[in-house]
């Protein structure tokens, strides 16, 4: 009897499992072969199917790409344009996001789509106008005007997913906060804030990746301090194979380090406090 | 001790007195000596430092090339250069972002004629006359200069180094190759023969054709197909030799790798085998070469009922009306066409010299086989050089979409050829009297006049 009642429960579990490693392998499986491809001899690229261990074993493709011209020192471009981007669109949209959750305001509506409205403009007819502002105002080719930029694309993100957050959060608890002597800043600072955490990580997230990613605007605003993608994105696609998955692999790690390192946030996907 | 040493000395002062006073007095004749003067004068070059230069270039791209550059052939320039590989549009949006601020970051561009004819018309090229004369004695042939002054009589950029279009073999081919074919003198119809004999022994459609969105066929069409079969590009466009240019593709699409249509760099499916022959910019097959240099054969291009048409590339130096180092970047152009300069370019990344050099004893068994097809292509008796489209400023695309269009129309689609090119000439004449572009070689000269597709 407690067998038979157990099997649909085994056989689900079963299941479950076979389901998670089917989605890991999705997308564990391309993640390996560039892994293997970025680290196996040179020709091995070309060779079909794709072998699954790299033999041999060699970091001379990798060595080759990190020793060409400013990929370090694009990288370092790359965390500092991220870095600040992440600061800076927390600090703005942040707030926003806590205004539109909390506050009832005539026009709430309409900035919500004004915000999200800014997305809406194709970046590539902004391009040289963009430039020649830039130029101008004596803000081209710098990582920090770069960081300007991404954070002016994030804020949108950002504001929306943190107003999301915030508003899951139920507003009796900052209320009974208050009640018992909080001030609202205090109620917001050790009640909601904590709280929101986790979905406040989420769209640090989404904006590292989004900075991390960025080419467009990278390329066009910069020409000596360029950020590792606007170095090497479109130049990769012209490269020999080895070198593309040698770039790609190394593109591709600082992203999976920073979720590793986020991760703990993000179990609570933003907005599902279950805490 | 001391009376030693004054013994010493007194004998010593009187042995010299003693020899000097039995001397003979002889007056000898003056003599003439001949004095060898052996000088080194350090004649140190005066230390000439260019400072910081930005060189974008729409050319040598791909990541081992451009640290070639870096490395290798800017090794000896004196001067701060910081090579700088970008898209074509990045590229051209920033020189017009520059020149619209009036202010500029980038001091020399590196890009091939296309780019700078549509640069040259909106001013924001400098006139390099000067430094034209400057650099008579390199040998630039003067077909390449004229090209550079885009219709003008100013110009825009300073020829650097050329490639072209050849055909790439895996020697497995080989054994199907049809009897009395010459591998270094085919024809269309060998390679037809050859691909259908490939296609019906193996099975499989070993042709490849770089049709994928940044593949280069267009310029199969523009500069093969159509002036081999029709003996012209512009004014042949619709006749019926270029008909059966087209006809030919049409019949030989079947023995074409159906994938061709995402293939953009040939060397790649030619290392994978995916394909054992394709016709392909030198620089996109050139991986191949390299990387297994006895596998693989470089032969010239087939030749046509009019001739075996091929077309030379050429990239070009110029530099922005907002450059901010010009001494800098005239060096660096004068420099980069310097014959030992060009001759490592060639080694280095494997673009051929624009400028008379004495080839090297050494460059890779790669770049060698590239070099034999392209100088046997050149010379090859009924050699028909076809020019990349001239004087079609911002047009280029359009002229290269006349030709896109046209084949898929008639070869994916499978329309009917004539009406097809009727069709699309009527576009390309609007494209030719819109630039007011004069035709160019090989279609005969409409001195002056707008190019007209009979």
């Amino acid at each position: 009897m407690k067998s038979r009642a157990s099997f649909p429960r085994v056989l689900g579990r079963i299941l479950t499992y076979v389901l998670a490693i089917l989605i890991a392998l999705w997308i564990l499986a391309p993640i390996y072969l560039i892994g293997v491809s970025a680290f196996g001899e040179k020709l091995s690229a070309y060779t079909y199917p794709r072998p699954f261990w790299p033999a041999p074993f060699t970091i001379e493709t990798m060595s080759f790409f990190l020793k060409s011209g400013g990929v370090i020192k694009s990288v370092q471009s790359s965390v500092i344009v991220a870095m600040i981007t992440l600061v800076l669109s927390t600090l703005i949209g942040a707030p926003a996001g806590y205004t539109i959750a909390r506050f009832i305001f005539s026009g709430r509506d309409a900035f919500r789509l004004i915000v999200v409205s800014t997305r809406s403009f194709p970046i590539v007819i902004l391009s040289i106008p963009l430039a020649v502002t830039f130029i101008e105002w004596g803000m081209y080719d710098s990582v920090y005007s770069l960081a300007l930029m991404h954070t002016a694309l994030a804020l949108p993100f950002t504001i929306l997913i943190t107003s999301s957050v915030f508003a899951s959060i139920p507003r009796d608890l900052e209320e009974a906060a208050q009640t018992l002597g909080c001030s609202q800043l205090e109620a917001f600072l050790r009640i909601s804030l904590p709280l929101a955490l986790p979905g406040l990580a989420a769209a640090t997230l989404f904006t590292f990746v989004l900075s991390w990613n960025e080419v467009f605007a990278a390329v066009i605003l910069t020409v000596r301090n360029r950020t590792l993608p606007a170095l090497v994105l479109t130049v990769l696609s012209e490269s020999q194979l080895p070198y593309r998955f040698a770039g790609g692999f190394f593109m591709m790690v600082p992203s999976l380090i920073f979720m590793l390192f986020i991760r703990r946030y993000l179990l609570n996907l933003w907005g599902r406090v279950t805490k | 001790m001391n009376k030693l040493l004054v013994k010493v000395l007194v004998l010593m002062v009187s042995i010299s007195l003693f020899a000097a006073a039995c001397q003979p007095q002889v007056t000898q004749p003056p003599k003439e000596v001949q004095v060898i003067v052996t000088q080194i004068v350090e004649v140190a070059p005066p230390v000439v430092d260019y400072g910081d230069i930005v060189w974008l270039s729409t050319q040598l791209r791909p990541v081992q090339e451009a640290e070639k550059v870096r490395g290798v052939i800017l090794d000896k320039f004196p001067g701060n250069v910081e090579f700088i590989p970008e898209d074509e549009g990045p590229f051209h949006d920033r020189i017009t972002a520059e020149v619209q601020a009036n202010q500029g970051t980038v001091d020399v561009l590196g890009a091939l004629h296309g780019n700078f004819s549509t640069m040259g018309p909106k001013d924001q090229l400098q006139d390099l006359t000067a430094l034209r004369s400057s650099l008579a004695d390199r040998g630039i042939p003067d077909a390449f200069w004229d090209v550079a002054q885009l219709n003008t009589d100013k110009t825009y950029y300073v020829p650097w180094m050329q490639a072209t279009y050849i055909l790439a073999i895996n020697k497995k081919a080989l054994e199907y190759l049809p009897a009395g074919a010459d591998v270094n003198a085919l024809t269309y119809d060998d390679l037809m023969a050859w691909a259908k004999n490939i296609k019906d022994t193996t099975g499989d459609a070993k042709f490849g054709f770089p049709a994928g969105e940044s593949g280069l066929l267009h310029r199969f069409f523009q500069g093969f197909l159509v002036p081999s079969f029709s003996g012209g590009v512009v004014t042949t466009f619709a006749s019926d030799d270029a008909a059966q240019g087209w006809q030919w593709l049409k019949d030989f699409w079947p023995y074409v790798n159906p994938q061709s249509t995402t293939y953009n760099f040939m060397q790649e499916q030619l290392l994978n085998e995916e394909v054992w022959i394709a016709w392909d910019h030198t620089a996109r097959l050139k991986d191949a070469f390299e990387a297994l240099p006895d596998d693989f054969l470089a032969v010239p291009v087939p030749a046509g009922p009019k001739g075996r048409a091929f077309m030379p590339v050429i990239a070009g130096l110029a530099i922005p009306v907002t450059s901010t180092n010009q001494a800098g970047a005239e060096a660096l152009i004068a420099y980069l066409t310097e014959p030992q300069i060009q001759v490592t370019t060639l080694r280095e990344v494997g673009f051929f010299p624009i400028v008379a050099v004495d080839y090297p004893g050494y460059v890779s068994p790669g770049i060698k086989l590239e070099g034999e097809a392209v100088t046997l292509q050149a010379g090859a008796p009924d050699a028909l050089p076809a020019l990349l489209p001239q004087g079609l400023a911002d047009k280029g695309g359009d002229f290269n979409k006349v030709f896109r269009d046209t084949f898929t129309s008639i070869v994916l689609n499978g329309e009917d050829i004539n009406t097809v090119l009727d069709e699309q000439k009527v576009i390309l004449q609007s494209i030719m009297d819109a630039t007011g572009a004069p035709c160019w070689s090989p279609d005969p000269d409409s001195v002056g006049k707008a190019c007209q597709v009979k």
